[in-house]
């Protein structure tokens, strides 16, 4: 998914660009997209190789611990394989954290272009709304809602992008203001061009840079919002394991079978830490000014 | 007599003093007395040491007239009292009362509907009032008080004409016979007419915070999202109590609470106790006494009747024998729980023995579905008259081990052409509506059935009781069975207790017939001390551990 | 400055009802409501619950209930507890100090550690430990807080059996030593992520202060290395870290609230989740429009602090 977004911002051989070098040079940016790929690739085609199936009870062999007999990674309460369960229960939580990203990007930029060129009152009433936003810890505001709306994958997901979205319309609001001064805007305004025309095409084209780096940097965010929010037992419900609620029954077995809780935590840290350390790299190679930390 | 303040300041400068005597610094008098020699087997004559009992949710309503939860009632039983109270073998024993009323006493007229109650003349509230009838009358007016937010009405609606004839009887008249109400009594804690009497709202007096009973322990202090601290009531009517602080102490996560009794900081596991899976650690620690207490409380599947797949009695026959219960109870459930084929407690006088036990047989489930015409169709789920046999199931969300158990069954009924879907949610929605109007299809429940130990459960079972239809009642399977009926309201106007025996017996044989619910398990409760905590008894008809707390002592 | 403030506050305002509107409508929409615990106390009947709905105003349409709400909320009344029947406010007030400790002292390690991290990080930059320091913060940003918290009550309570798992205090034994034992766990989970902001900030406020002229000179002039960062890169950080600490205050009380969860800590964050479990509303919207309150008013302060040191930033 990485490649696809430094795509969108490169011409033709986009790797002889300067951006691509600047990128590749970033040695922990490469670092993290080689674990986030690899990571992808495992969830991905991981559960068809391994000989068992993530929802299948063996009670019998509940509790083993990893690297004991035929289970790497042990099993879980219900006699699961945990190797099994952490890739199947990668998928959702990398799913869930790469669309709550897309659809937070979407709703921050279109808020952030339309206050950003929009006239003063629009402007003020948006970041307003942005900063109302923003001065809720959301963590309480996420729970609220996972507890009033059933927790269905989709919604977690909606949820998350909800209280996520404010970051990237304050970058991109603040980018289109600046813009909007510049002479190709005001080239395109005096040649009649539509409102939309200019928010859409000609501005927005020119926000890319910063609005990838903060695109990556909330897929990360939302991946570690989706496990503290199943962890508390209000995200995604099992039998659909998440990274996140796989840790919600681990404290009870903490002392009896501390590789319940150990594995996923690993697996979080992973995925995270790559997509912050892309999102690092990102930001140095599109020279996006780091005021966002 | 002393004014309120002065006893309690002159109570606790006294207990000061005999602590700093015994043990030279107030942190010495902990409850460690493990070592000492057994002559301590009968309790001291001062009240001595301090008891922590970890609670896993925290009490916070000590106005026990007002809703409240289970761990709420340890608080409630060391403060106040009831008129009666309740045996663990059931038996109904008097408590403020003198006397249980009964018809042989006079107490009851014939036909039920004349109560006569005589009182103690010799008990004290906290602050040193005299308890009297107008205690009583006022308690059981204020609960049906339209104005005050109480918590259980049932019985008490029915009662008309109180009538204090002395300050040690009473007398008041039921609107219809009630034998249940005795049972009810026992869980009415008494309230002082004197303070809550005077307050201007009762639903949020003063009082509710810092309460005044005639209780073996008075109110100490509360560290909110902590403890609550008791003190002990020197002037209890009854016995005891014989240790100087009662604690609740609130700890939230189960491992936590299970770690602190092991390292010896909680003395008692209360509400929630030891988790199953620290069972067989927790019987091996030194110093410690680990119990297993049978509970009220049924775990089941409820089938709502209301849906076309359930009303085949052959599918409800099918789904019970697919159950591996024994796997569920010996393995998910680390062998801590009953099995049950009653919603009646194997430790009620009304149980019935006899009724058929269930077996786990795939191939018997089968058959019986194969012989109801329900065959397999193409995707392996079997249907009939195109109705496919598949339906939800819903639990609340973070139950690990519901969570897990039904997992497990999801499984096994694969295996027989059954689609079981998981839909749980949140508990309030769970709850709510969707439970009381029976909206779910099939659900995984932990019910307790009586009140006490009476076993009236036409609430249940009753077809008026169905609230989806009849807007009232907790018949949430909507089970209706003409028979049961009559046999319910036969069973609560009849105070003969070998004749009730009968009928309740009955209504078991019936229910395990129809099966409406598949039992699970019966709940049992993993129960842990310090050994030399002695005068601790469990007792399965009241919600809490901590009901006898005046008796316990250390030896 | 008048004016500044006043739009200030008029802009705080607006946000209040904004937040709490949104955090009206969303509790209360959710079917089940405060009484569907009883559901199964079988002494409780469906009678029983709806009589108390109705005591409890809960059948009213929604936006009366939230204009009553709202109008208490202007006379200083946040409304009363569905659970024990204590005002919100109260309620409130009993976990505020736990909170508030647990948030202080997490603050203190973050500020202490994360500063030294960070000029230590600016002035030997490139060096082996400015390298790990970079890559250690953007790791401990991504650790997930509480299961950082498991790990430390594996590896701390369970196994060496060092710190205590949980609580506040021993029952019995409340000496400053025994709250100190139990804080150090939470707090120091609590203040990783802040570690590591801080000491990204303090490393680039360091590496402005030193390209800037005067230090040069004063480093020409034969001033200690250590006394040119002490004076002037700590001194010329101190605006921008009241607003770090400002915009911080909202990541800490998300983060105590998972951090009071795993140490069953009695504070806010723990009263929140139990006030969620139990549907108890007002409480729950108490604690919103709290935190809410608190983020903007240690917004507003930073902001007017910056402005009064500052003349240099244009108000308004």
């Amino acid at each position: 998914m990485t490649t696809t977004d430094i795509n969108t911002t490169a011409v033709p051989r986009w790797w002889q660009s300067r951006v691509a070098r600047r990128f590749f040079g970033h040695r922990l940016a490469l670092l993290g997209l080689v674990m986030i790929t690899l990571l992808t690739l495992a969830c991905i085609f991981g559960p068809y190789l391994l000989p068992y199936d993530s929802l299948h009870i063996d009670l019998r062999g509940r509790f083993s611990p990893p690297m004991s007999g035929q289970h790497y990674l042990g099993t879980d309460p219900l006699g699961r394989d945990i190797a099994a369960r952490l890739l199947t229960a990668g998928r959702i939580s990398l799913l869930v954290g790469f669309f709550a990203m897309v659809l937070a990007t979407i709703l921050g930029t279109l808020i952030g272009v339309i206050a950003g060129y929009g006239g003063r009152v629009v402007n003020a009433v948006l970041m307003r709304f942005v900063d109302g936003f923003l001065s809720f810890p959301t963590i309480f505001m996420l729970l609220a809602l996972a507890v009033a709306l059933k927790p269905s994958p989709v919604m977690i997901t909606i949820i998350i992008a909800l209280t996520g979205w404010m970051e990237v319309a304050r970058i991109v609001e603040a980018e289109v203001r600046s813009l909007k001064e510049r002479e190709f805007v005001l080239a395109g305004r005096m040649l009649g061009l539509g409102k939309m025309h200019m928010m859409f095409r000609e501005i927005l084209p020119n926000c890319m840079g910063p609005i990838i780096v903060a695109a990556t940097l909330t897929v990360a965010r939302a991946i570690l919002l989706e496990a503290y929010v199943s962890f508390l037992g209000f995200g995604i419900q099992p039998p659909l394991p998440s990274w996140g609620n796989m840790l919600n029954g681990a404290q009870q077995y903490l002392g009896s079978a501390p590789w319940l809780a150990i594995i996923p935590g690993i697996a979080i840290t992973l995925a995270v830490t790559s997509f912050n350390f892309i999102g690092d790299g990102l930001r140095d190679a599109l020279d996006v000014r780091n005021d966002s930390f | 007599m002393k004014k309120t303040k002065e006893t309690g300041m002159t109570f606790t400068r006294r207990q000061t003093l005999r602590m700093m005597t015994a043990g030279g610094a107030i942190g010495i008098v902990a409850p460690n007395l493990l070592g000492k020699p057994a002559f301590a087997q009968t309790p001291p004559s001062e009240p001595t040491g301090r008891v922590v009992v970890g609670l896993s949710q925290e009490p916070t309503v000590f106005n026990p007239l007002m809703p409240h939860i289970e761990t709420d009632d340890g608080v409630a039983f060391s403060i106040f009292d009831a008129l009666f109270r309740i045996t663990p073998e059931g038996e109904i024993v008097p408590n403020l009362a003198t006397e249980v009323p009964t018809i042989e006493n006079g107490g009851l007229s014939e036909d039920g509907l004349q109560w006569r109650v005589k009182l103690r003349d010799d008990v004290k509230w906290h602050d040193g009032e005299a308890f009297t009838a107008e205690d009583v009358k006022f308690t059981l007016e204020l609960i049906t008080n339209p104005d005050f937010r109480a918590w259980r009405t049932t019985g008490h609606d029915l009662v008309r004409d109180i009538e204090v004839v002395s300050p040690t009887e009473i007398t008041w008249r039921m609107e219809e016979p009630f034998a249940p109400y005795i049972s009810f009594l026992t869980e009415t804690f008494i309230m002082p007419e004197h303070i809550l009497g005077q307050a201007e709202d009762p639903n949020d007096a003063p009082f509710n915070q810092a309460p005044v009973g005639t209780g073996a322990f008075k109110w100490g202090s509360r560290q909110a999202g902590d403890n609550v601290s008791l003190v002990a009531n020197p002037d209890y009517h009854g016995d005891g109590p014989y240790i100087e602080q009662l604690v609740f102490k609130y700890i939230p996560d189960m491992t936590v609470l299970y770690t602190q009794f092991r390292s010896g900081e909680v003395d008692l596991v209360g509400q929630a106790y030891i988790t199953a899976d620290n069972y067989a650690e927790a019987k091996a620690l030194e110093d410690r006494v680990v119990t297993l207490e049978p509970r009220g409380t049924l775990e089941s599947i409820y089938l709502n009747q209301a849906l076309p797949v359930f009303q085949d009695k052959a599918v409800r026959e099918a789904l019970y024998y697919a159950i591996d219960r024994k796997s569920i109870i010996d393995i998910l459930y680390f062998g801590v729980g009953g099995e049950a084929e009653t919603f009646m407690p194997s430790t009620s006088s009304y149980f019935n023995p006899d009724l058929p036990e269930h077996s786990f047989d795939l191939e018997k489930a089968k058959s019986l579905l194969d012989e109801a015409g329900w065959v397999p169709g193409a995707d392996g789920i079997r249907e009939k008259d195109g109705l496919r046999l598949s339906f939800a199931n819903s639990t609340t969300t973070g139950a690990h081990l519901r969570e897990q158990a039904q997992q497990f069954i999801q499984q096994t009924y694969a295996d027989i052409g059954v689609e079981m879907r998981i839909e749980n949610l949140p508990p309030a929605v769970m709850w709510g509506e969707f439970w009381g109007q029976s909206q779910f299809e099939s659900a995984m429940v932990g019910i307790t059935y009586l009140i006490g130990a009476d076993p009236d459960v036409t609430n249940r079972f009753h077809s008026d009781a169905i609230a989806a239809k009849s807007g009232s009642g907790s018949n949430n399977a909507q089970y209706s069975n003409p028979k049961v009926d009559s046999l319910l309201e036969e069973g609560a106007k009849t105070f003969d207790t070998e004749r009730r025996k009968e009928i309740y017996k009955e209504i078991q044989a019936i229910i395990r017939e129809d099966l409406p619910f598949l039992p699970l398990f019966r709940y049992v409760n993993v129960f842990g001390r310090k050994a030399g905590l002695e005068g601790f008894e469990a007792n399965s008809n009241v919600r809490t551990e901590s009901s006898n707390a005046a008796l316990w002592y250390w030896s | 400055m008048a004016a500044f403030l006043f739009s200030r506050f008029l802009q705080s305002a607006v946000l209040l009802v904004i937040v709490s509107i949104i955090g009206f409508t969303v509790l209360n929409l959710m079917p089940g409501g405060p009484l569907s615990q009883f559901a199964l106390d079988p002494g409780m009947t469906p009678a029983d619950i709806a009589r108390i709905t109705e005591q409890l105003g809960l059948n009213r349409p929604l936006h009366i209930q939230y204009l009553e709400w709202a109008w208490g909320m202007l006379q200083g009344d946040w409304g009363t507890s569905f659970r024990d029947g204590s005002p919100v406010t109260a309620v409130i007030a009993r976990h505020v100090p736990a909170t508030l400790l647990l948030m202080g002292s997490s603050t203190v390690i973050a500020v202490a550690i994360g500063t030294w991290i960070g000029i230590r990080g600016a002035t030997h930059r490139y060096s082996g430990f400015d390298y790990v320091a970079t890559v250690g913060a953007m790791v401990a940003l991504s650790i997930p807080t509480f299961w950082f918290g498991l790990i430390g009550i594996y590896v701390f309570s369970l196994k060496l059996g060092w710190l205590p798992a949980g609580n506040m205090y021993t029952i019995g034994d409340q000496s400053v030593l025994n709250y100190l034992h139990h804080l150090i766990m939470p707090s120091v989970v609590l203040a990783l992520v802040h570690i590591a902001i801080w000491s990204r900030f303090m490393r680039g406020a360091t590496l402005d202060a030193i390209s800037q002229d005067f230090v040069k000179t004063a480093r020409a002039k034969g001033v200690t290395e250590r006394r040119v960062v002490m004076k002037h890169v700590v001194g010329n950080a101190m605006l921008p870290m009241i607003t770090l600490a400002g915009v911080q205050i909202p990541s800490l009380l998300t983060g105590a609230l998972v951090t009071e969860t795993v140490f069953t800590w009695p504070g806010m964050g723990r009263l929140f989740l139990d006030s969620l479990g139990y549907s108890d509303y007002p409480v729950v919207m108490g604690l919103l429009m709290f935190s809410a309150l608190l983020t903007i008013v240690a917004n507003l302060i930073a902001d007017i602090t910056v402005a009064l040191v500052d003349p240099r930033i244009r108000l308004a």
